[in-house]
């Protein structure tokens, strides 16, 4: 290697590289991280983002790191202005083009960002206390806010531009959800980090204090709250009447915040009986949130007079009191029009007043309130008075107020805050006769602490700003203190309580950095695109392009039955409703948020999306694939789904359209993806950087941030590691994982898009007992008890076990000894390779391995159309076609073969098994055959030749349904090319033409070469598993014969038994076609369901008298049976899959067993109730096969093996699986759904 | 000797009315028998004089200039029926003073040797002029391929196609690049706005290119050669493929050409879809491969993987056209042209506002100038000549002052220039340079392949600010975004189009800054060119109130009384200028 290596100079360090290296790898290897858009390493260098640009010295401008190959001496910088500079317009040129939301308008208006569209798409799911941690990573008061929030995000939904025009209900569905959780035993609990022994003091138990104390103390700081009323809560308790927001839901969230270990002082008033000094003394650091509690008067002349008062005191008093007061035939003025004169005319109704007027200078339009109280409180019966002001207040005799003189207003031109301004019309004043005054005008900020802590500080001070609030840095919230914070009304003046929670987290952030000794910064902004930088949102976009969907309103209390303070608004009434409402969610962010690389580098390079204005393009996004989406705004035409689809899957399917700046990617031909050559694989989707290119899920997307929980496909023996997108137990989706088989990450559409199933919420989930034509669930002790009951009831022989090819080695194992050590019996199988089974048993042997396939100098697929039904395979093959131009010839007995359009050459024939035969002879009667390999490597060859030659060569052509000349020029072109690999699958391919297949491979000096050779695929994940775990009636583990006397006593041994079942063993095949079996134990197969001749299958169960079944849902065979039993799933199993290729790959289990027990244990349990004890761990059981694994005989010959004729025998399809069947099902009907 | 007509019938002269010239005297000559041969030859560089009949008689040549039909009844009544020569018809000829006679004498025709001289649908009229002679030479005196490139090299030809890259050291590299496959391709996608001599070439003397590309066949090895041809050149496909058949025939293409055993050569014809970006060699590689045509990074270069992957050269047609040439004449006869770094000659296509368009082949080291005004006859109209675009698109302007500039490769680089394919679009004082800049970035931002980001989104953001200047919208700061984009296009692109798009862009702000500026500031167009900028008012001490620009007015925007000044307003007006060139008096103003 060194011989040939280069000497480069990477950022002035001399490094190493190889002759073909390209800088971008060159850089990665030496952990250079070097940004790059459309770079996919699967794919062939393609050079068009220009945002992996380096400069080398001596070449002009600069160069794509990602195409450049290394050359000697090659000097290189990776990083400094003028690259970050190129790097930068780049992406801004893209964005600039870049017509797309990253966020929905709800998140990017809430003030603490909540994740709205995420926490949806959990409720829609039914993940309430998911969804409920998704909201308290930014505001952990949700059941109050899902009540009293005044819903900045439902106001910009764009639900809204619809013509049932009402917002998604946000906030009830929040409300739903946080209620819900509140409910749970299992409910939401943040992790608190360890301990970092700083101390926090917080003034004030308001939303702001208790969400510093939620937000510090999950740090792992130790907060104290300090409060001077002598409850929790301060505005929603004391000013939030509890009509609105109940106090138990404000006891229970505070309870969750006080759980975490926060402690509230009450009754201390800082500055009073509360001093700085103690503070400072005590705490690291200290947060200001103190509100807003000053209420201020009507301000006209008499304001002074009895039973004035200001709206908060009013409501405040009576919490405070806990009295409330009695307006029994009083009238009464509200001033006013914002929530706090909602809060007061409400509650002075529920104080039976006799007439209750809310007076306002504006119109109704110009309410600050919220709408629904407005609407609410008309309803209630409060008199509105708008365009009205208070001149006078007119006092009696007693100095109590008497009546108002008002003026009416009319209004003018728009104010600063963009309201037109009231002005008075002469002379319309008028009086009216009122008992109370309550002002809801304003409220200032409270600052009497202000000298108190001034005089106690060291270093800096505490300013007011001009508007009597408190001064801290706008980013920050640091104060002139500097261990000092300050957040919420305090700080703002009055705001809302979303505003006091998104300041909270602020200034949490502050002086967690402050106490940490970090240096104080604000959380970095990350990029976001927005669709109205380009244009402003309007209704027209959005018509017409969604269903209608009529809002799930709040149900509440009947107006007549609200004279009491109970809670008016009521909750969703269930899971149904929340759903159908979550259903309206237009998912307005983009679902590729968490792994988009234009977001992601746009924020380190802080680009801006309107540094170059200009002309942009709209597209429709094209739904109409049932899998795949494509959203041409998004597209930064990297081009890497284009390529993916032509370089690795063959298929052709996209293609870019136009030039310049009206490229667009866009299927072949305009025609829908379904209708091209698109294999539904999904590979677009993993390669597109962005989120132009995504999965059309069934399901709210999201996006969530998932947990990763990685898995071996469970559909074909290929053998792919996948990474299930997960939350909670539910999957998201599924992406490939670089494995042992598929090195590079890549999947197919099974593992994509097969797995909705996971998700599927008609999962079994007990042991089901046929109890008079109907299942009743029982526990799985009874159940044990009953198959105990009825395997002793019969002969051993009577009972048959079958296990499925999807299952894992584990679960196989245990089968065969449950059959074998409990039962005694040797009657153990899959209907998978029922009566087909032994010919294929040597089909993994001597395979090319996947690999090597790109190394091969001609690919033959016999039949196999391997790009859908094993196309990670495929890919390896398509991939060394496309970049090596290595040929492909396609042997089909097909009329229309998928695969037809990828290869060079088709040849169509009637039948394999005489192809392959006349092959063979043709080879042997011309004497082409590799004598040096026959001589040396082969027995049986005089045998097999006499007889082959025997055979009349144009009838084996007549039965192939070939020419002479074709067969021969194919036999002699495959003859004669060094690396030919031929691959096949049991799918279509019978055990005997495979067999002749190893005798081509054989006689021709092909097998168990490097790059030459056979590769047979089966057709499921374990098919391989069932022959080496002994499910058969003959064969032990590792294919050993029962016959085999050293095996037995190795197994008796083992198992530690001197009794085993008889050494008879019996075709299993021929017992339960004869009706022998009285007692059936399917786990995980499905063979009425999958049956290709069903009166045939049904004819086997006719005699059989006792079925259990084991599966995931109530398949055909298990709604046949007497007991069925919850099968547990891979992940949440563990265990191990042998690939077609004999590679051994074991998953964990990370998820919880939904059915209780996983296979392992119930079967486990089975062994039990007849007394052998066996380890249910994976691990444990995988260890156990390995000791019996037979030993390596080494050199053993091959040998040509003699077949007669024919033996297609495939009964069952989907390999006789539910799962495969399922999908496929799916696929087909969504694919070909016109 | 027998009196020959000669009628011109390149696509210019056939755009002229050549075909019906030639019509006319075939019809007049079996009608009446009359005693002369007629043939057909293409375009000899005199465009602008289109139709051309040459007439050789004993007496000597002539060339009759602006034969229409009709004129052609005249020329032959009298040149073969009275023998009498009509002197102002005659442009050319070398018995007399004839007004294009500078024209001719002036150029060095190397590559155009044989374009209106001979019929370029006869192989007979091609070896008659030495054609093949050069391949002939070849074999006869058994050259060795290393020779012949040594020929190549020491000749100094660079790539006419705009690289100006040396022709000898392609054929080297593809030369040493070992392969069973090498390919030879002529790159005749010419698509320079204003840039035809390739098609002129293509259609006058066709097999000059493909003796060109047998020689070079024969220099590498190649097994296989492919000329990419743009489509728009139907007349250029049409008689390459009556060459090709004719160079079957003779067996200079096909099986053990020219004699030798076992050299197997033959060349086929590539039609391109229009594409100006397949004009570059990765992209125009990719499209004979029948890809989408976009380029792709180099190294590796087509010597080592071209076409198929396999080792290719790639020369246009001017530099194929040139080789036989030299090969025949030696490397030193054309090293005798042209200055240190740049030998031979160049063919330009003049255009634009010169009196004289058309093509001209002059040898290196001429000044911009005399090109101009010696060749090309000076500006139109009289007015002052402004600046010259040199280049197409990929190129830039060169302006007055600088037009003591020769033509040679790195002069014209220093300008900001390139020498291009040869395209010379000449500009006047009625010029808006940054309309011009706008022009040009309009065809390169169309014809961006859409790639790589810069090239795709930046010619774009660059074409709308320009478009913004000229619609009197321009910003402070625009020049220098401009200039911030252009050099980002240009250092951060893969191919030349993305590399060069912002020339024009650049080299007018450098020459022109003033112009931008008083757009920019002071929402004027020097030039008077772009109309939002363009302001007419009435003068009133001229007006007579005649009514005219009133009634002719499409805005009505123009009021005013009988006999008394009119008035425009300066909100209904469109800047259409009718009134101004409606106007007997010369009372508008425009400013």
């Amino acid at each position: 290697m060194s011989d040939n290596s280069l000497n480069i100079i990477l950022n002035g360090t001399i490094v190493k590289g190889y002759p073909g290296e390209t800088i971008l790898e060159l850089a990665r290897r030496n952990g250079i991280v070097i940004p790059t858009l459309c770079n996919d390493d699967r794919l062939e260098p393609f050079t068009s983002c220009y945002v992996c640009v380096v400069e080398v010295e001596g070449m002009r401008g600069h160069q794509p790191a990602c195409s450049t190959k290394l050359a000697e001496g090659m000097k290189i910088i990776t990083d400094n202005e003028g690259i970050r500079k190129s790097r930068k317009m780049a992406l801004e040129l893209m964005l600039s083009n870049h017509y797309a939301d990253c966020l929905g308008p709800c998140k990017q208006t809430c003030p603490a960002g909540v994740d709205v569209q995420g926490y949806i798409s959990l409720i829609e799911k039914g993940m309430y206390t998911d969804a409920v941690a998704l909201i308290k990573e930014t505001n952990p008061l949700p059941a109050i806010c899902g009540r009293v929030c005044v819903r900045p995000c439902e106001r910009e939904c764009r639900r809204n531009f619809l013509d049932e025009g009402a917002p998604v209900g946000i906030d009830y569905l929040k409300r739903y959800a946080s209620d819900h959780d509140l409910e749970s035993p299992d409910k939401f609990v943040p992790a608190v980090k360890k301990s970092t022994g700083k101390k926090i003091a917080v003034i004030g138990a308001g939303p702001g204090g208790l969400s510093v104390g939620h937000f510090m103390q999950i740090e792992g700081h130790q907060v104290d709250i300090y409060e001077a009323a002598p409850k929790s809560g301060g505005w929603l308790r004391y000013g939030i009447p509890e009509y609105r927001l109940p106090n138990d839901i404000l006891d229970k969230e505070v309870k969750n915040i006080t759980d975490l270990g926060v402690n509230i002082f009450y009754n201390k008033k800082f500055g009073e009986n509360l001093s700085y000094k103690e503070i400072r003394s005590k705490y690291d650091a200290l947060v200001l949130t103190i509100g807003s509690q000053k209420g201020t008067g009507v301000g006209c002349t008499g304001d002074d007079a009895g039973n004035v008062y200001s709206g908060i005191d009013f409501l405040k008093n009576m919490e405070v009191t806990g009295q409330r007061y009695d307006f029994k035939g009083k009238t009464i003025a509200v001033v006013g029009g914002g929530n706090t004169a909602m809060d007061c005319c409400r509650t002075s109704i529920r104080c039976n007043a006799h007439k209750v007027y809310v007076i306002y200078r504006r119109t109704e339009k110009e309410m600050p309130a919220n709408p629904i109280e407005i609407h609410e409180s008309k309803l209630e019966g409060v008199e509105y008075m708008f365009l009205t002001l208070p001149k006078t207040i007119n006092k009696n005799e007693k100095g109590d107020v008497e009546s108002i003189t008002c003026i009416k207003m009319e209004l003018g031109e728009p104010d600063a805050s963009g309201r037109r301004r009231p002005v008075p019309v002469e002379g319309s004043d008028f009086d009216l006769g009122v008992d109370y005054v309550l002002a809801a005008i304003g409220q200032k900020t409270d600052v009497n602490f202000i000298d108190d802590i001034n005089t106690n500080a060291e270093g800096g001070a505490l300013k007011i700003n001009k508007w009597g609030d408190l001064d801290a840095d706008k980013n920050t919230l640091q104060t002139g203190i500097p261990s000092v914070f300050a957040a919420g009304d305090g700080v703002t003046g009055p705001a809302t309580i979303i505003e006091a929670i998104a300041q909270a987290r602020i200034a949490s952030v502050s002086a967690h950095q402050f106490v940490m000794g970090l240096p104080i910064r604000p959380a970095a902004k990350p990029f976001t695109s927005k669709r109205d930088n380009f244009k402003k949102q309007l209704a027209q976009d959005y018509l017409d392009k969604f269903e209608k969907q009529i809002r799930e309103e709040m149900p509440t209390l009947p107006a007549e039955g609200r004279m009491n303070f109970s809670e008016v608004e009521l909750g969703y009434k269930g899971a149904d409703v929340a759903h159908h409402e979550s259903q309206r969610c237009l998912e307005c962010g983009c679902t590729a948020f968490f792994n988009c690389d234009l977001q992601k580098y746009s924020s380190e390079y802080n680009a801006r999306q309107n540094y170059f204005e200009g002309e942009f393009r709209e597209y429709q996004a094209d739904f109409r694939h049932p899998y795949i989406e494509i959203d041409n705004n998004k597209c930064i035409l990297c081009a890497r789904c284009v390529r993916i689809c032509r370089e690795v899957v063959g298929a052709n399917a996209l293609g870019l359209i136009n030039r310049g700046f009206d490229t667009y990617v866009a299927p072949a031909m305009g025609e829908a993806l379904q209708d091209t050559h698109c294999e539904s694989c999904g590979m677009c989707i993993s390669t597109c950087p962005t989120g132009a290119i995504t999965e059309n899920v069934i399901f709210k997307p999201g996006p969530v941030k998932t947990k990763a929980v990685e898995s071996i496909c469970t559909y074909c023996s290929v053998g792919c590691a996948i990474s299930l997108q997960t939350v909670n137990g539910f999957t998201f989706g599924v992406t490939g994982r670089k494995g042992l088989v598929n090195a590079d990450g890549n999947i197919c559409r099974y593992a994509k898009f097969g797995y909705n199933y996971l998700n599927d919420t008609s999962r079994i989930t007990a042991p089901m007992l046929r109890v008079n034509g109907k299942f009743e669930t029982i526990n799985f002790e009874k159940a044990f008890g009953i198959i105990k009951e009825k395997i002793s009831e019969v002969n051993p022989n009577d009972n048959a076990f079958f296990g499925g090819a999807r299952l894992s080695n584990e679960e196989m194992y245990l089968i065969h000894k449950l059959a074998r050590l409990a039962v005694k019996t040797n009657n153990v199988g899959s209907f998978h390779y029922l009566g087909r089974g032994e010919s294929y048993r040597k089909n993994c042997e001597y395979n090319v391995p996947f690999s090597e396939i790109k190394d091969a100098s001609l690919i033959c697929f016999i039949g196999t159309e391997i790009n859908r039904d094993h196309a990670v395979a495929g890919f390896m093959a398509q991939n060394a076609h496309f970049v090596k131009k290595i040929p492909q010839v396609m042997v089909t007995v097909k009329e229309n073969n998928s695969l037809s359009h990828k290869v060079n050459q088709e040849i169509k024939i009637k039948s394999y098994y005489h192809f392959i035969k006349a092959m063979n002879h043709f080879i042997l009667s011309k004497g082409l055959e590799n004598g040096l390999f026959l001589r040396d490597r082969v027995e049986g060859f005089e045998e097999y030749k006499k007889q082959l030659l025997a055979l009349d060569f144009h009838d084996l052509l007549k039965e192939a349904g070939i020419g002479a000349d074709e067969l021969g020029n194919f036999a002699k072109t495959y003859n004669n090319e060094m690396n030919a690999v031929i691959l096949f699958s049991e799918k279509e391919i019978s055990g005997a033409a495979s067999k002749e297949l190893f005798n081509l491979a054989m006689i021709t000096g092909k097998l168990g070469k490097t790059a030459s050779g056979l590769v047979a695929v089966r057709e499921k994940n374990n098919s391989q598993g069932l022959f080496d775990m002994g499910v058969s009636p003959h064969y032990g583990i590792g294919g050993q014969e029962l016959a085999d006397a050293g095996y037995i006593a190795r197994l008796k041994d083992k198992w530690k038994t001197e009794l085993l079942a008889t050494d008879e063993t019996k075709c299993l095949h021929g017992i339960v076609q004869d009706g022998q079996v009285k007692n059936m134990f399917i786990f995980g197969e499905d063979p009425v369901g999958c049956a290709i001749d069903r009166s045939y299958v049904d004819s086997l169960f006719k005699p059989v008298e006792f079925l259990v079944v084991q599966d995931y849902f109530m398949t055909e065979t298990a709604s046949m049976a007497d007991l069925v039993l919850p099968a547990s799933l891979p992940a949440e199993t563990g265990g191990s899959y042998t690939n077609a290729q004999k590679v051994i790959q074991q998953f964990q289990a990370e998820m919880k067993p939904k059915p209780g027990l996983t296979n392992l244990r119930q079967i486990a349990g089975l062994l039990a109730a007849f007394g052998h004890k066996v380890s249910s761990n994976p691990i444990d059981t995988f260890m156990e096969v390995v000791t019996l694994f037979p030993e390596n005989n080494g050199n053993e010959k091959l040998r040509l093996c003699i077949t007669l004729k024919d033996n297609h025998h495939r009964k069952y399809r989907y390999g006789c699986d539910a799962v495969m069947k399922r999908f496929e099902e799916e696929f087909e009907r969504k694919i070909t759904k016109p | 000797m027998m009196t020959t007509v000669t009628v011109g019938l390149g696509s210019c002269g056939i755009a002229a009315g050549a075909n019906k010239t030639y019509e006319k005297i075939k019809a007049l000559k079996e009608q009446e028998n009359l005693p002369f041969e007629l043939q057909k030859t293409s375009c000899i560089g005199m465009c602008y004089r289109e139709p051309l009949v040459e007439i050789t008689d004993d007496t000597g040549t002539y060339i009759y200039g602006d034969v229409t039909a009709d004129r052609a009844v005249e020329v032959i009544e009298k040149h073969i029926n009275q023998h009498d020569p009509i002197r102002d018809y005659i442009v050319y000829t070398d018995l007399f003073e004839a007004a294009e006679n500078d024209f001719i004498q002036a150029q060095v025709k190397i590559v155009l040797r044989n374009c209106g001289y001979m019929d370029p649908e006869s192989i007979a009229d091609y070896e008659e002029r030495n054609g093949y002679t050069a391949m002939k030479t070849i074999v006869m005196n058994k050259l060795s391929r290393e020779e012949v490139i040594k020929t190549i090299l020491d000749s100094g030809l660079r790539g006419r196609g705009g690289g100006g890259f040396p022709t000898g050291m392609k054929w080297k590299f593809a030369n040493t690049n070992k392969s069973e496959q090498k390919y030879v391709i002529c790159n005749a996608d010419e698509g320079d706005p204003g840039a035809f001599m390739d098609r002129s070439v293509l259609e006058g003397d066709p097999h000059s290119i493909l003796e060109g590309m047998i020689i070079a066949a024969y220099a590498i090895e190649a097994t296989g050669g492919v000329i990419y041809c743009r489509a728009e050149y139907p007349l250029a496909i049409k008689r390459l493929n009556i060459a090709l058949r004719q160079a079957h025939e003779k067996g200079y293409l096909g099986k053990d050409i020219f004699g030798i055993k076992g050299w197997d050569f033959d060349i086929y014809i590539k039609e391109g879809a229009g594409a100006f970006v397949c004009g570059e060699e990765t992209a125009l590689i990719a499209s004979i491969e029948g890809e989408r045509g976009m380029p792709r990074k180099r190294p590796p270069f087509p010597a080592a993987s071209g076409l198929w992957k396999k080792p290719t050269n790639i020369n246009n047609v001017e530099t194929y056209a040139n080789v036989p040439w030299i090969i025949l004449n030696g490397a030193a006869a054309y090293a005798k042209y042209g200055t240190e770094k740049s030998k031979g000659t160049k063919v330009f296509a003049l255009a634009g506002k010169i009196k004289r368009s058309g093509l001209v082949e002059v040898p290196m080291g001429m000044t911009i100038k005399d090109v101009i005004f010696k060749l090309g006859g000076g500006i139109k109209n009289n007015k002052r000549f402004k600046a010259v675009q040199l280049g197409g698109p990929s190129g830039g302007c060169i302006p007055e002052y600088l037009s003591d500039t020769i033509v040679d490769y790195d002069s014209v680089n220093a300008t900001g220039a390139i020498m291009g394919s040869g395209g010379m679009v000449v500009m006047d004082e009625t010029t808006c340079m940054v309309d011009v800049a706008k022009f040009f970035l309009d065809f390169t931002r169309k014809e961006s392949c859409g790639k790589c980001t810069f090239c795709r989104m930046g010619t774009m953001r660059m074409l709308e600010i320009l478009e913004r200047i000229t619609n009197g919208k321009g910003r402070e700061g625009d020049i220098e975004k401009l200039e911030e984009l252009a050099y980002q296009i240009k250092d951060n692109s893969l191919c030349g189009l993305g590399q060069t798009a912002p020339n024009p862009v650049l080299t007018t702000i450098r020459y022109f800054r003033d112009e931008y500026e008083a757009h920019i500031g002071h929402k004027k167009c020097p030039a008077k060119v772009c109309r939002p900028l363009l302001t007419y008012t009435v003068d009133e001490e001229k007006c007579t109130g005649c009514m005219v620009c009133l009634k002719n007015c499409p805005a009505k925007a123009i009021t005013g009384e009988r006999k008394k000044p009119h008035l425009i307003n300066q909100d209904l007006c469109t800047k259409c200028g009718v009134c101004f060139t409606k106007c007997k008096f010369d009372s508008i103003i425009l400013t």
